[in-house]
């Protein structure tokens, strides 16, 4: 039941933040300091989305070489700032994981 | 009596099946359609791992597919398939869906100027098709010198191949990810996924530092109640940023 209602819940709120300024408001009262404060939504928010996942896979925060999801996470970052190629950074970074779980076994 | 009726039956149903107004909308359409397609080379993975995300978070592949209908979206669908699967109260799911979505904001207050004549249907129609690629692709040609009627047509052909891809490579990616062994570790696709996204925003140095101050929050918070350290960590980040830039440009 909590997965249909979050499925339609989702649904309405990205629809509505697209359909904002399109269907219901004017632009031109868009005041400065929000506009700023929306550039750093998508670096915040994939950081804080990111880093727990690297960090803490099993739920406790684990920086030591018996995680390899970090050290994998690292390599693929440097390969997306390197290629901003999303199946170069996909494919490395699962091979990297994949390496390291077979090394440190 | 039969004979004659015919003709006229036949041009309403040519009518309805040419959907183009006039030759210009349709070089329109086919323009944008043809502008989607290098793009297409990311939504294709990037949708089958999305399905497959939803699958391994513990959503049927008919609950996957329905996410990816009423959201069109890939980060608003893997996060609300990360949270499920986390056990996290709806209103936890809708927030963060919520704040994932604030970029749409920035977008849509870009595309307004341009879709303002526009009916009531076609502008629900273009905000349903945003996305990242789509919005730029249509600023742009939006803001190209010329005659600018029947540019929205350009801005639907683009958002059109996207849909469809997209919505294609999620069914196969749900579909496909029922049968992967968890040993394969195929979630951590999701984070890669979205350490591909994160690394082409990390501009400038306050980009960085929103980044950085995001994700240690969110480490930080994790012992936070439902799950809340996700919301935690993104408007820290939010503040670090807009605080370096002040400091910065002062």
């Amino acid at each position: 039941m909590t997965t249909w209602l979050a499925i339609v819940g989702v649904g309405l709120v990205t629809f509505l933040t697209r359909a904002s300024f399109i269907l219901f408001a004017n632009p031109h009262k868009f005041p400065h300091a929000f506009r700023v404060a929306l550039v750093f939504v998508p670096p915040a928010v994939l950081a804080a989305i990111v880093a727990p996942g690297l960090f803490m896979p099993a739920g406790a925060f684990d920086a030591t070489f018996s995680n390899p999801r970090w050290i994998a996470g690292l390599v693929a970052l440097a390969v997306a700032a390197q290629t901003r190629n999303a199946v170069a950074t996909i494919s490395t970074g699962m091979a990297a994981l994949w390496v390291l779980q077979w090394a440190l076994r | 009596m039969l004979a004659k009726a015919r003709p006229v039956q036949l041009r309403l149903l040519a009518a309805e099946v040419d959907p183009f107004p006039t030759p210009e909308a349709r070089r329109e359409f086919l323009a944008g359609c043809r502008e989607s397609v290098p793009m297409l080379a990311g939504t294709v993975p990037f949708g089958f791992v999305a399905g497959v995300a939803c699958v391994a978070a513990g959503m049927t592949a008919f609950e996957s597919i329905a996410l990816s209908l009423s959201t069109f979206s890939g980060i608003a669908q893997l996060v609300t398939a990360q949270l499920l699967a986390a056990g996290s109260p709806l209103p936890v799911v809708i927030v963060a869906a919520a704040v994932l979505s604030l970029r749409h904001l920035m977008y849509s207050a870009a595309l307004s100027p341009h879709v303002a004549h526009l009916s009531v249907r076609w502008r629900v129609l273009m905000s349903y098709l945003m996305t990242d690629q789509g919005f730029a692709i249509g600023v742009k040609r939006f803001s190209e010198p010329g005659d600018t009627a029947n540019r929205e047509w350009h801005y639907i052909g683009f958002g059109l191949t996207l849909f469809f891809t997209w919505q294609a490579a999620v069914i196969a990616g749900a579909v496909a990810g029922a049968q992967v062994p968890t040993s394969w570790s195929l979630d951590f696709v999701v984070v890669l996924s979205f350490i591909s996204i994160l690394a082409p925003v990390l501009r400038t140095r306050a980009d960085l530092a929103a980044a950085i101050v995001a994700g240690a929050v969110a480490l930080m918070a994790a012992g936070l109640p439902y799950r809340l350290a996700l919301i935690a960590g993104s408007l820290a980040g939010i503040v670090a940023g807009v605080f370096y830039e002040r400091v910065r440009t002062r």
